[in-house]
């Protein structure tokens, strides 16, 4: 037989290994659902809001986000030909920049995209905040490029015909396509002067964001395909911009460590002493 | 074993029986570590209560630890007690840092399937006549309106479903319509998602809201084409 000893040690250790199995269990479920929000990295020294091929972009992680044919309100399109977006994010902690990259076969005037965000601390209906019955919903924020006019116009919408540009424009964008594909950077300041109408970025927290791209090309009679509410749309997902490293959580594990160690230099005096006395 | 070795094999057997066991019962689902860890603490508190009740139990109980832990007349055991040692300290700073970081998740947002219809969409029969000629008209509205999520197999499979969420429902799935009656149907057809409560998340949800298109009849009769096509039938009050 063996030593009680040997035994007690044997089971120590199984106990051990399950409470490790409990802690590293209850770690990696966190990680399940990653691709479901765009994460701006932090960077030092200007955002690339003019080069959707810098090398910047590589140490943003890409996120893609599959898109469908608007089909939430009139006019509706039954196809379209953009089936996902990839996008990244970086910033600077004063400017952030979005790099929106799709497939398309072809080049055309009216290749559009665009981004949008939910307002404050209402929620917005995706499809550019229409009302809601039994929610007060809010406005959002488009940031819309276009080839043709190789720029971003900055908007903002509350329901179904009430799409109109800002009297700020905040918003800068520039597209670049090659080998079929687009790539399109939207840019701005993380925070505007005007919270009413502009989505502010605060670094750290979860806004909510949608995607909307048109593929500019045109049917046989020469009208476009692609146009107004007819387009490629996702649902909202979520884009935080990365906060500054925090090292917080290092000195309260140390702190909590030491003072575990601590106790049980206090408990094995004790518990000697006690044997002795 | 010793009085210390029961108790042992106890709280292993529970997890074991938590992680492995209960999960695979009908009915059941995994169990979060959360409440794992509750329910192994409790089991451990019962097993300290019920070993400390007499003397001699108690110090059959303790006696072994405070041995380990004291490092008397432990032999081979002695590294494993300078292992505990070490580890015991990590692990405390390692949850405190789990517990501490901020979370990369975005916030998680339940929502309700099946949120509660307002009052006036509750109990109300379908007024038009179950012919094969209104459900083949159904089915014809259906294939028209609907299709391009929900699918022509009614599966939520459509075309144009990928890339909304919440994905477009399941018709031949048994938890969608075989579980809601007509009038619930009726509602969320006219409504749309715009016409969910804010436990259903109406921000999110691309169904049109039918009533601004389509006259209540063809509603009526879509609801008719939908059961039929996806071999569903309404829920009934038994």
């Amino acid at each position: 037989m063996k030593p009680a000893n040997q035994i007690i040690g044997q089971v120590l250790r199984v106990g051990i290994g399950v409470l490790t199995a409990i802690m590293v269990g209850g770690v990696t479920i966190g990680f399940a659902q990653e691709s479901v929000s765009v994460r701006a990295t932090l960077m030092t020294g200007g955002v690339p809001v003019d080069d959707p091929n810098a090398a910047a972009w590589s140490s943003a992680p890409p996120a893609t986000f599959p898109m469908s044919p608007q089909v939430h309100w009139q006019n509706r399109i039954q196809e379209v030909t953009v089936k996902d977006v990839i996008v990244r994010a970086l910033h600077d902690g004063k400017q952030v920049a979005v790099l929106v990259e799709y497939a398309d076969p072809t080049q055309d005037p009216d290749d559009a995209a665009a981004l949008e965000f939910m307002v404050g601390d209402k929620k917005a209906h995706f499809a550019h905040g229409q009302p809601m019955l039994q929610v007060e919903g809010g406005p959002v924020n488009i940031w819309f490029w276009k080839n043709k006019t190789a720029k971003a116009v900055d908007m903002n919408a509350k329901g179904f015909g009430t799409l109109k540009a800002q009297e700020h424009q905040d918003v800068k964008a520039k597209g670049i396509y090659s080998n079929g594909t687009w790539k399109v950077v939207f840019s701005r300041d993380l925070s505007t002067g005007h919270a009413e109408e502009d989505v502010q970025i605060t670094p750290g927290q979860f806004i909510s964001i949608a995607f909307a791209v048109w593929d500019g090309r045109k049917d046989g009679a020469g009208d476009l395909v692609e146009k107004g509410s007819q387009k490629a749309v996702s649902s909202w997902w979520y884009f935080r911009a990365d906060a500054p490293p925090d090292y917080s959580g290092y000195m309260y594990a140390a702190i909590a460590a030491a003072l575990a160690l601590g106790f049980q230099f206090v408990l094995i005096r004790k518990l000697k002493k006690g044997q002795s006395a | 074993m010793g009085a210390l070795g029961k108790p042992i094999i106890l709280m292993v057997g529970m997890y074991a029986f938590l992680k492995f066991v209960l999960p695979n019962i009908p009915g059941s689902a995994p169990l979060p570590s959360s409440l794992i860890f509750l329910y192994l603490l409790l089991t451990a508190s019962g097993i300290v209560i019920f070993e400390t009740l007499s003397g001699e139990s108690k110090d059959a109980f303790w006696g072994p630890i405070q041995r380990f832990l004291t490092g008397e007349n432990i032999g081979g055991l002695q590294s494993l007690r300078y292992g505990v040692f070490i580890l015991f300290p990590l692990l405390v700073g390692w949850q405190t840092y789990g517990s501490t970081a901020v979370s990369d998740l975005p916030p998680t947002e339940s929502r309700t399937i099946h949120p509660a219809p307002p009052g006036e969409y509750t109990g109300l029969s379908n007024p038009v006549p179950k012919t094969p000629e209104n459900i083949m008209q159904g089915k014809g509205f259906y294939a028209a309106y609907c299709s391009p999520c929900h699918g022509g197999n009614f599966d939520g499979k459509g075309p144009a479903a990928r890339g909304y969420i919440p994905a477009p429902a399941n018709f031949a799935d048994p938890t969608t319509i075989a579980m809601l009656q007509e009038s619930y149907l009726f509602w969320r057809i006219k409504k749309g998602g715009v016409g969910l409560p804010i436990e259903g998340a109406p921000w999110k949800s691309a169904m049109p809201r039918w009533e601004v298109e389509l006259p209540d009849e063809w509603i009526w009769k879509i609801i008719m084409g939908e059961y039929d096509g996806a071999h569903q039938s309404p829920r009934t009050w038994e």
